[in-house]
């Protein structure tokens, strides 16, 4: 995703003067094709996030609309307030592509897992939050993101997740949903856990249960307004996320099932713990540990009282 | 021999304009029963002449496209550029008496889309500087010539996001940036050296990369010459470390710490900064 993100970033800038890439410290070798192809649109910065941010804000007001990667948590917790107010407060047309979302960085422990990039992203005015699944949606997302001058804040996941957003061309904000209009279970999830909640499906599938899952890569308005008839339908909903329980993907749901009169009693939550973890291992253990696999999304569904 | 910059900007007598500015000051202070007083005072010299002699700038064109770029990342101190700007004819001086209220376009920091001619919007300490690290880049990306100028207070220079943007705002040689410190030695909480030392202030930004004056933050000679000299040395940034008092000009607020910032300000006390104004 990541690699697909940075290829996408080349391309547009090639055939736009305005997009910059501006990289903390990637390490040797990290987009070198552009750098030597539009070396002027192209900074290594080093590691100065806050500066950065501030720098980057600065080349967005003047008419210039720089894309920012580095490690997700250096963006969010370093350098929160200057995306608060140098980015958010002017509305600048920054991009912050945000590495390693969730438990990619497991092994290297709790300074380097962006637990709650999106909690913490999600609660600035003005900026806008996207997690993709997939390297497909990233491109798609990123190229139309040349149209809109607000700020991003996008999630990245690990890399080399399975394509599985190729029936959507087009970047469109609106929530993908994957199965029928009248199932019985429905799983709300964002992010790279898209193919997890895919992988439920078809197991429940396997023993003859359909279950519908809606994916938002956009985070900011679920736009649940639309699938009305699916929410209500559902015996029961479950949302999947790869964050800390609070403020992400279920926050937003609540929100709109309030806002919406949707009833909650049949909605339930699989989420990371509302704490750091002092265990390393890979993302996958994590996965495993707080019941983020597709094995342990189905069990759970099973477990619910009234499947 | 070392030349006492404290004790010349001590020994200016401000001349009229510098009065009359201070002035409108206190209007605005009076209108919204608060500001940060003293901070405005030290800085109003750098701002003056950065307007009145320095700026590319169009009160008539705020954002005209060739105008010069100026931050005051000290946002505190918007009190002296809200005078200046006024005088200068971006909005009307009836304006400043509606300081720090409901709908006020002046608020207690500058924001640019409140006010028109406001640069950035400041306030948090330590952001400018990155910001017009930026703006820099761009006009250099956009080969356009244009300035940057940012003005920092020395309390502000406490902030690490500061010298991460000193280092990288020679990195990228950029000749084009002047940062302006507010040189007075005063925080809210003491002086300087007692809360974190910043000497010796010119080395530290010389070691950094810039091309460093001194200056009498006060003089307004000395500031506009040393100013309009563009740029001293190609290839590098230039900081100019004006000497001021905190509060000059007005002898109650002179290095007076309760006059950093103050709530609740009678008639009677501006009644008494008013008339110290005077008899300066």
């Amino acid at each position: 995703m990541r690699q697909e993100a940075l290829a996408t970033v080349h391309k547009l800038a090639k055939k736009d003067p305005r997009v910059l890439f501006v990289g903390s410290d990637l390490g040797a070798g990290t987009l070198d094709e552009m750098r030597q192809e539009l070396p002027k649109q192209f900074f290594m910065e080093g590691i100065s996030e806050q500066y950065i941010v501030g720098f980057i804000s600065g080349l967005a007001q003047e008419g210039f609309i720089p894309f920012f990667n580095t490690i997700g948590t250096f963006i969010t917790r370093r350098a929160y307030e200057q995306i608060c107010i140098d980015i958010a407060l002017h509305n600048l047309p920054v991009r912050l592509l945000s590495g390693g979302g969730g438990m990619v960085y497991a092994p290297l422990g709790p300074t380097h897992t962006a637990i709650e990039d999106i909690s913490l992203m999600l609660s600035i005015p003005g900026l806008q939050v996207f997690a993709p699944a997939d390297a497909k949606e990233m491109r798609a997302l990123l190229e139309a993101s040349i149209n809109d001058l607000r700020p991003y804040y996008i999630r990245f996941g690990k890399g080399g997740e399975e394509i599985v957003t190729s029936d959507f061309e087009n970047f469109d904000f609106m929530p993908k949903v994957f199965g029928s209009k009248d199932s019985d279970i429905v799983i709300c999830t964002t992010g790279v856990m898209l193919q997890n909640c895919l992988g439920a499906k078809k197991l429940l599938e396997k023993i003859g249960k359909s279950a519908t899952v809606i994916h938002f890569p956009y985070l900011n308005e679920l736009r649940i307004a639309n699938y009305l008839k699916i929410m209500h339908s559902a015996k029961n909903i479950v949302c999947v996320e790869e964050h800390v329980s609070r403020g992400g993907l279920f926050t937003q749901m609540l929100h709109e099932f309030v806002r919406l009169r949707i009833g909650t009693e049949n909605v339930s939550h699989i989420s990371l713990p509302d704490a750091f973890s002092h265990n390393y291992g890979s993302q996958e253990n994590h996965m495993d540990l707080n019941g983020l696999t597709k094995e342990k999304i189905y069990t759970k569904i099973l477990d619910l009282n009234s499947v | 021999m070392d030349i006492d910059f404290a004790k010349l900007a001590d020994d200016i007598v401000l001349d009229d304009r510098s009065r009359f500015l201070r002035s409108l000051i206190l209007d605005a202070l009076e209108g919204g029963g608060r500001g940060h007083l003293s901070s405005a005072l030290s800085l109003l010299e750098i701002v003056r002449v950065l307007y009145d002699d320095i700026l590319s700038h169009d009160p008539e064109v705020p954002l005209l496209k060739s105008r010069d770029r100026f931050i005051l990342s000290k946002g505190h101190g918007c009190l002296g550029l809200f005078a200046v700007m006024a005088d200068h004819g971006y909005f009307s001086k009836e304006l400043l008496k509606t300081f720090c209220t409901f709908d006020s376009k002046l608020g207690g920091h500058p924001e640019r889309f409140t006010l028109p001619g406001v640069e950035f919007s400041t306030g948090s300490l330590g952001h400018g500087f990155s910001v017009g690290i930026g703006m820099a880049m761009a006009a250099r990306l956009k080969q356009e010539n244009w300035r940057t100028y940012i003005l920092m207070g020395d309390g502000e220079l406490n902030e690490g996001s500061v010298w991460e943007a000193a280092m990288h705002a020679s990195q990228h040689n950029l000749d084009s940036l002047t940062v302006i410190i507010d040189f007075n030695q005063k925080q809210a909480s003491g002086t300087s050296d007692l809360i974190v030392s910043l000497s010796p202030l010119a080395e530290k930004f010389i070691s950094f990369g810039f091309e460093v004056r001194e200056v009498n933050g006060h003089d307004v000679s000395d500031l506009a010459n040393q100013l309009k000299k563009q740029p001293l040395t190609n290839g590098k940034p230039k900081a100019i470390i004006a000497h001021t008092i905190k509060g000059k000009g007005i002898i109650s607020a002179e290095n007076s710490s309760s006059w950093h910032h103050k709530a609740k300000i009678t008639k009677e006390e501006i009644g008494i900064l008013r008339k110290e104004l005077q008899i300066q």
